[in-house]
């Protein structure tokens, strides 16, 4: 068991972004008060449907995108407050894998120089160990050393996906954000890199911050978990509990409309109607209330708080509060 | 696994159909597709039946010849290179891979087979109106001789897959409508000629999960009132399961599985779909290490010249690298390629 340390390895405050709209005085409010945290070697995943605000959320993590009101502390520093060496050390121990592997890896370099480049831009090393880091990797992520003198193409989606977290790997990272690092690949495969990357968790220590749209997938993976629903997280908590005993009624349907490879379980029916809000004039009150089969007036009025139902498990729902006040 | 009727089905044999009234027969279909320094032999021996109202799944992963199947059926192969080199493709009776392209195009495509595809923002034409787009089909195939006639069948078809007001945005351009709708746009495009035979590439997998399931129940409300036979495309074992009468596993080209959906679900009698069902995650269950099929599909320029997943199959034998297994029919209608379909009869 891990013991609990100071400060987790990534801790989200009240996390904001808003992306000011051309030509108007209007903003898309993609993120608002997102707030979760990761310890060192676990995974937190976020999952939620197109245009919830998830991906922007991995971006900010990852520095790509800065924050319009928040913070992000990673091992307990504001990550916004860096800069110059600090800000350089903090850049290494965060890493990417992406989604689609064939548009993540340029095509024109050597799989070696693919996997090089973050250590020829971070470390100063010789050439030899250079290529020794490189093999490293390749031996992790189960490729064959000969890969390293060939160019992307040469391989398959699977493989090219070993690369890409070669790649993110070879700065010894803490934390890796894996923004649906599988969904672009086939089913067969797709099993080999989930073993992959619990392999890699479990010899490294390595966090991930998964984002993700397959319930099963993350049920698998992930040690707790965040339901967004547009721009604002609705319900979060481990994993098991989020999922054996979901509090929020996004969180239910959600699971509701997963269709299982069993043909003796009925189709779901929808539990919900209708389509995603737009983040530019999001709905008041609960966000989720338009479609919401429990909505009462409140709901429309009313931003929902969190409601602890364990330590770690909370949703944000007046109606599920209501019925089923905070535990103990 | 006793008394079994076992047979080897050759190209022409009947194949057991499932209580369907049978609408379209696919015999030893074989689509290759000329590429610069080869042939890809993208459909190479493919049976397949569908029946009336019913809904038959072909699975398999990209590659694997599915959707090529589909493309050979509308008579669409990749231009230049595709072709139907054998085989034929029966609806109602009529071999659609002997039609000239005018009869095809005037009689039957989009008439009494017809197409959703995976991404609705690619199938509609961005400027073109919906209303446009949806009088086509009915002006196209004569099914509406005036503007005002089509204008009135384009709004009871919207109307059906559930287009909120049809008539107030018969005006309006396919970005102006979400992604849930272009898809029911496209599914009105598709039924607007009542087709005999439906084919459903990958349908949802452009749409979120709770859309996904307003998509299905759309689908399977139409084949209930129209009587339509469905062949849905997917990757998504969990989207086969859900809907499928029966389903086909393709691998490499070639149908390795088919049968009906309970049978193949509980008790898949192919190495492949044993693997490829033991490898997807499922909701509640106990948290274990996935078991990964190795490797990956061969080429199809070249493929092997036995069994194409014996490179990957744990079952392996030394005659499955040589010979490529024929269909075998095994208890309950499923007809597996494998030779151990033979072996585990022949033992009994």
């Amino acid at each position: 068991m891990l013991t609990k340390t100071k400060s987790p390895l990534l801790e989200v405050r009240r996390l904001q972004k808003h992306f000011p709209v051309k030509g108007s005085r209007e903003k898309v409010k993609a993120v608002e008060r997102v707030s979760f945290e990761l310890a060192a070697g676990r995974t937190f995943a976020i999952v939620g449907e197109s245009g919830c605000g998830k991906t922007t959320v991995a971006k900010m993590v990852l520095g790509l995108d800065a924050p319009t009101a928040g913070e992000i502390r990673f091992d307990g520093t504001d990550i916004s407050q860096l800069t110059g060496a600090g800000r350089n050390a903090w850049r290494r121990q965060v890493q990417a894998v992406f989604q689609d592997p064939y548009a993540s890896l340029n095509p024109r370099l050597l799989v070696r120089t693919i996997i090089a480049e973050p250590l020829l831009a971070n470390e100063r090393l010789s050439k030899a160990q250079v290529s020794l880091r490189v093999d490293q990797m390749l031996d992790v992520v189960g490729l064959p050393r000969g890969s390293a003198a060939r160019y992307p193409h040469e391989f398959s989606g699977g493989q090219r996906q070993r690369i890409a977290v070669a790649r993110a790997l070879v700065l010894r990272p803490r934390l890796l954000v894996l923004d649906e690092p599988t969904s672009a690949l086939d089913v067969s495969i797709r099993a080999q890199i989930l073993n992959l990357l619990g392999d890699i968790q479990a010899e490294f220590g390595v966090g991930y911050l998964l984002i993700a749209h397959d319930l099963a997938l993350v049920e698998h993976f992930a040690d707790a978990v965040g339901v967004m629903y547009l721009g604002e997280m609705v319900e979060q908590g481990p994993t098991a509990e989020v999922f054996n005993s979901s509090r929020h009624p996004y969180t239910r349907a959600l699971l509701g409309s997963v269709l299982q490879p069993d043909p003796n379980v009925p189709l779901p029916t929808g539990m919900i109607s209708g389509e995603i809000g737009s983040a530019l004039a999001p709905p008041s009150g609960c966000r989720f209330h338009p479609r919401c089969p429990l909505a009462v007036a409140a709901c429309r009025v009313d931003v929902p708080d969190p409601t602890y139902y364990t330590p770690t498990h909370w949703a944000s729902c007046h109606v599920e509060a209501a019925r089923s006040p905070m535990a103990n | 696994m006793q008394h079994v009727d076992q047979r080897e089905i050759g190209p022409s044999a009947p194949v057991a159909a499932s209580g369907f009234k049978p609408l379209l027969k696919i015999t030893g279909l074989k689509s290759y597709i000329d590429v610069k320094g080869g042939m890809v032999r993208a459909v190479d021996g493919v049976n397949l039946e569908v029946g009336e109202r019913e809904t038959l799944g072909i699975v398999g992963e990209s590659g694997s010849g599915k959707t090529m199947t589909g493309m050979s059926i509308l008579r669409l192969l990749p231009q230049p290179g595709g072709r139907i080199v054998e085989g034929s493709i029966e609806l109602d009776g009529v071999d659609l891979a002997r039609l000239s392209e005018r009869e095809m195009a005037r009689e039957w495509r989009g008439r009494r087979v017809s197409m959703v595809s995976q991404d609705p923002l690619t199938s509609l034409n961005p400027v073109y109106s919906v209303g446009d787009q949806v009088r086509g089909p009915f002006r196209y195939h004569g099914l509406a001789s005036t503007y005002a006639q089509a204008q009135r069948s384009a709004i009871e078809v919207l109307g059906r897959v559930q287009i909120p007001s049809p008539e107030r945005r018969l005006n309006d351009y396919p970005h102006q409508f979400s992604g849930g709708m272009r898809q029911r746009v496209v599914s009105a495009m598709a039924i607007a000629c009542k087709p005999r035979l439906l084919i459903a590439d990958e349908p949802t997998s452009a749409l979120d999960v709770t859309i996904q399931i307003q998509m299905i129940n759309l689908l399977k409300q139409i084949q209930r009132d129209t009587g339509v036979g469905i062949i849905l495309i997917t990757h998504d074992m969990g989207l086969a399961a859900s809907i499928c009468d029966r389903v086909a596993v393709m691998y490499a080209g070639r149908v390795v599985e088919c049968g009906d959906v309970r049978k193949i679900y509980a008790s898949p009698r192919h190495p492949y779909t044993q693997a490829l069902l033991g490898s997807i995650p499922r909701l509640g269950q106990p948290r274990q290490r996935l078991s990964a099929i190795p490797g990956q599909p061969p080429s199809l320029l070249n493929p092997p010249n036995g069994c194409r997943f014996a490179a990957r199959c744990a079952h392996r034998m030394p005659r499955c690298e040589v010979e490529y297994p024929p269909e075998f029919q095994v208890d309950g209608g499923q007809r597996v390629a494998c030779w151990l379909a033979e072996e585990a009869t022949s033992a009994d």
